[in-house]
């Protein structure tokens, strides 16, 4: 249970950002309402096997890394060069390339956060972390190279499975930083990163540790990307920019994306007395289930519980709804319905910024925290790209009997739904990310004061 | 093929393996130990032990791998031995 009257306080943040140098040029982007999506080579090369072909996406090249290939399977890395020396060979030996980003940010937090050597190891500082998918990328290459090929299992090298298990990027930023604490993974599909985080405040507001790192990940995946468009829930038929229009009424899918985002987060009592720069106040963390045995759709239920859940926790409204967003027909406009029979029809605005970079999957609820706080800390809220037309009628399912919801169509909250960034004081921000499977969480931050 | 030869070609290899110790290539002398001298991980060695049968052009069994000593001089034995046996 949460300790009364301690608090958790995020200090420092660091991300590998789709087009992006880093997350001063990220933070610019954003709020100058530039679209960090782009035609990505690795899809058009597959052609007409793939329906479409545009992703938020950095190339190793552009993160500073090198590739060098197996001597013996040219598709497999032996190792990865970090060409700015950020991280030792000995850890990127370990590493794919998630976990490599996942490093990197760690060390740019932690140095944001000013967390000495001996706070940084120790047994009250944990890492927890996850991406939503398998390291795809080297499974399907060691994989190619023992099934299809017939090498010997010792030709893959030592380090298929440190670079693909499900807890690579914890193993690997723990064995980089030396914590003594707690070290785990939280997956929850696509609110992994925000569950991750949500883990890792429950652990400091419950007393259990003092400081974490934290986020999500998603490595670079052709492969991740396949399947979604085999799904056929990927964005297709706009300009790289145009793709990702979540509430738009022409919305036809997600922006698969790729990044990460790693915060860092410390009991605030603490992070304050010796001076730190509180980024945001963690005022509390719920999450739930749909509970209704649908895989895929989403529940307007589920999404009312998961409100009921954090504001009975918090009884914080918020200024800014960092929503889920993704651009997809049914998921966007259930979600916008549940924001309003939530908090009303005004006094607050909507932001989605997959609409500026897509869906990071397993990172994306780590790096649109990290794109909320950059709200607090410029007084502006981000936009939701592409909202050019609300649909005027009403949804399909809101003539379904059995629906408690609002009977207005999404046109009448034009006003909640800004298309350009725009400055509004801001206090309070709530983020809402759900995933595959019906699993759903809510965060809500706060300026310091 | 001269062990020399041989011990040429291991240190060519150990140059594209980033974990060794590279300042340590310029004195390797059959006696140096891959991991108590050159300080290489010994999950590399799986690596190195791949690079050696793809330069050397020999294939060698579990057996020869499990039995091997950690000098270079071993390496060099057992190049000779797979290579003579095949």
């Amino acid at each position: 249970m949460k300790v009364k009257g301690r608090k958790v306080a995020i200090v420092g943040m660091g991300g590998t950002f789709p087009n992006c140098t880093d997350i001063a040029d990220f933070n610019h982007k954003l709020f100058d309402n530039q679209s960090l999506i782009r035609e990505w080579d690795q899809a058009l090369a597959y052609g007409k096997n793939l329906r479409s072909s545009v992703s938020g996406f950095i190339t190793e090249a552009e993160a500073g890394l090198e590739m060098v290939p197996s001597a013996i399977y040219e598709k497999l890395p032996e190792i990865y060069i970090d060409k700015l020396n950020r991280v030792p060979d000995k850890n990127l030996a370990t590493a794919d390339v998630g976990s490599i980003w996942a490093m990197i940010n760690t060390l740019d937090a932690i140095k944001m956060a000013g967390w000495s050597k001996e706070e940084t190891e120790s047994e009250q500082t944990a890492v927890i972390m996850a991406s939503g998918g398998p390291g795809s990328s080297i499974l399907r290459a060691g994989w190619d190279l023992f099934f299809q090929l017939g090498a010997k299992s010792r030709h893959g090298g030592p380090h298929i499975v440190d670079r693909t298990m499900s807890y690579r990027e914890v193993a690997n930023v723990s064995c980089l930083i030396k914590n003594k604490g707690i070290s785990e993974s939280i997956i929850s599909a696509c609110a992994t990163g925000l569950g991750n985080i949500g883990h890792a405040y429950r652990l400091i507001s419950y007393g259990i540790q003092d400081r974490a790192i934290t986020g999500g990940v998603e490595a670079t995946s052709i492969e991740a990307f396949a399947g979604f468009d085999g799904m056929m829930i990927l964005s297709r038929g706009f300009s790289p920019e145009e793709s990702s229009r979540p509430f738009d009424k022409d919305r036809n899918g997600f922006v698969c994306s790729f990044g990460s985002g790693i915060v860092a987060l410390e009991e605030y009592e603490m992070a304050k007395a010796r001076g730190a720069k509180i980024l945001a106040v963690i005022d509390g963390y719920f999450n739930n289930s749909d509970g209704d045995g649908d895989m895929f759709y989403p529940s307007f239920e589920g999404q009312k519980r998961l409100w009921k859940g954090l504001l009975s926790e918090t009884g914080i409204r918020p200024d800014v709804v960092k929503v889920h967003g993704t651009s997809t027909p049914s998921g966007d406009s259930i979600e916008l319905f549940g924001v309003v029979s939530t908090l009303g029809e005004s006094g607050y605005h909507i932001s989605a910024p997959k609409s500026q970079y897509g869906h990071m999957l397993g990172a994306a609820g780590a790096v649109e925290l990290i794109s909320s706080i950059l709200m607090l800390e410029n007084q502006k809220v981000l936009p939701c790209l592409n909202a050019v037309n609300l649909n005027p009628e009403l949804e399909r399912f809101q003539s379904n009997p059995e629906w408690t919801g609002t009977m207005k169509p999404m046109e009448a909250y034009r006003d909640l739904i800004p298309q350009k960034s725009f400055s509004k004081e801001i206090n309070h921000i709530t983020c809402l990310n759900y995933g595959f499977g019906g699993t759903n969480s809510s965060i809500s931050i706060s300026k310091d004061y | 093929m001269e062990r020399q030869d041989i011990i040429d070609g291991l240190v060519e290899i150990l140059r594209t393996v980033r974990m060794v110790d590279q300042a340590k290539l310029e004195s390797v002398t059959e006696e140096t130990d891959f991991i108590a001298d050159l300080n290489t991980p010994s999950t590399e060695m799986i690596n190195i032990v791949s690079k050696i049968e793809q330069k050397f052009e020999v294939e060698f069994d579990d057996d020869d791998i499990d039995d091997m000593g950690s000098k270079v001089k071993d390496a060099v034995d057992l190049i000779i031995k797979v290579k003579q046996r095949s």
